[in-house]
């Protein structure tokens, strides 16, 4: 099967008809949907979103083979954490709250004790998740944010602060494989239980957020991390 | 530690394509092709490549027979290139089908999966059923055991703990011990009584 490239004269709707799944990337430049047949250059210049920067997310959330080394080093930063932070908003605020709700819906309909250790399980993962988002949010954002406006800004004490993005690579762990063991435990192993149609939903919510969750982390991991070293490389020959 | 592979393959234009693909998930040492199997065996043995990446049709019986021979001796993995349907009597000679229609990614997986997959312990168990020993490092896994703790329990090496682990994910698709639990109850190889010792619960 060959992977649509999306490119700027397409249109916007082009896009989810490619692959419904991207309808999630529209809120994060905070584009609305009813966008009619406006390109994908049109909303960029209407909302003043960098072209180049919607194509790159496009494109490597739909095809996990699409990066182009050349383009990727040059990404801003703080464009970059701002998608990564609504992500991350959209996690908290719409994905897990969901998921909540379907685990909840089908605990109710099931009568197998194993459903308590799967709840168990379920519930462990979720703060294990939102430590994961904490600590994006709250320790490696704001500093890979400060390293990048240096520049700008060079009264920042960066030789002070006792960080870097190799401490925040080294502990980047990955919050997807859970998730697929859920999953796996819902297709294969747990019994015939409980309402069929929850389950099937709850099984597509759990495909949709893992994959979400894996092109995320691979924006972290080659995108973002390879960036932000490069920046702090320069800042050290300063 | 990076490898070697060796790919057989008659129509050139699928065999360049492969060379790309493959070459450029950056795996392979050295990447060998052949365009017919007059060959084979020479290569084979003078190359001793991880992975034999070969079309169906450049076997022979005779062939096949030899190649179950040598991979009683020497760890190679084969996956066959398919275009469309191929002898069912070979089907047990392949650790992995690439269908020709697969996408990159797909073949990424597929390649690595051969190359972090012990083969013994695949061709042995058809499904993911557990061996009796598998079950008991899962039920000790539960009741919170480290691998040490589990070698001591079961006088085995710590080594077998892993090995025994390792085969456990590959069977059952379940990596974290959390989720091994959830497994444990759902068949009955812990009861939650058995848990309460274990801080992850
Ligand atoms: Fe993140």
């Amino acid at each position: 099967m060959a992977e649509l490239i999306i490119t700027a004269e397409m249109k916007l709707s082009d896009i989810i008809e490619a692959n419904k799944r991207a309808l999630v990337l529209f809120p994060r430049f905070g584009i609305e949907l009813g966008f009619g047949d406006k390109t994908v250059e049109d909303i960029c210049r209407n909302m003043d979103i960098d072209l180049q920067f919607f194509l790159l997310m496009v494109n490597t959330f739909l095809n996990p083979d699409y990066f182009p080394d050349k383009k990727l080093k040059n990404v801003d930063v703080e464009m970059l954490i701002s998608y990564l932070a609504e992500s991350h908003n959209y996690y908290l605020e719409e994905r897990i709250p969901y998921l909540q709700s379907l685990i909840s819906q089908f605990k109710h309909n099931v009568d197998h004790p194993a459903i308590v250790q799967l709840e168990k399980f379920f519930d462990q993962y979720i703060v294990e998740v939102k430590d994961h988002l904490a600590y994006e949010d709250e320790t490696a954002f704001p500093y890979m944010a400060m390293i990048s406006s240096y520049r700008k800004k060079p009264d920042i004490p960066v030789g002070q602060v006792d960080y870097s993005v190799g401490v925040f690579e080294e502990r980047h762990d990955n919050i997807e494989e859970k998730l697929s063991d859920l999953k796996n435990l819902l297709i294969k192993y747990f019994p015939p239980a409980g309402d069929r149609y929850i389950r099937i939903r709850l099984l597509n919510e759990l495909v949709d957020f893992e994959e979400d969750l894996i092109n995320h982390a691979r924006i972290e991991d080659k995108v973002l991390i390879p960036v932000v070293k490069h920046l702090e490389q320069k800042l050290k020959s300063m | 530690m990076r490898k070697t592979i060796l790919i057989a393959e008659q129509s050139e234009v699928v065999r360049k394509g492969l060379i790309q693909i493959i070459g450029s998930f950056d795996l392979f040492q050295n990447i060998h092709e052949l365009a017919c199997n007059s060959n084979i065996k020479a290569s084979i043995i003078k190359l001793e490549p991880d992975i034999l990446v070969i079309n169906p049709i450049l076997i022979q019986p005779e062939f096949s027979g030899w190649l179950k021979d040598y991979r009683s001796k020497k760890e190679m993995k084969i996956a066959a290139v398919v275009y469309a349907l191929f002898d069912d009597e070979l089907k047990d000679l392949f650790d992995e089908i690439i269908q020709i229609g697969d996408t990159r990614l797909k073949i990424r997986n597929k390649i690595d999966s051969l190359i972090s997959r012990p083969r013994e312990t695949q061709r042995q168990d058809p499904g993911d059923i557990l061996s009796p020993r598998e079950k008991d490092v899962v039920r000790l896994l539960a009741k919170g055991l480290t691998n040490k703790e589990i070698s001591e329990e079961l006088f085995i090496s710590p080594h077998t703990v892993i090995t025994h682990r390792k085969n456990i994910t590959r069977k059952l698709n379940i990596k974290s011990v959390a989720g091994l639990i959830v497994y444990a109850i759902i068949n009955g190889i812990v009861n939650v009584d058995e848990l309460h010792d274990n801080k992850n619960v």
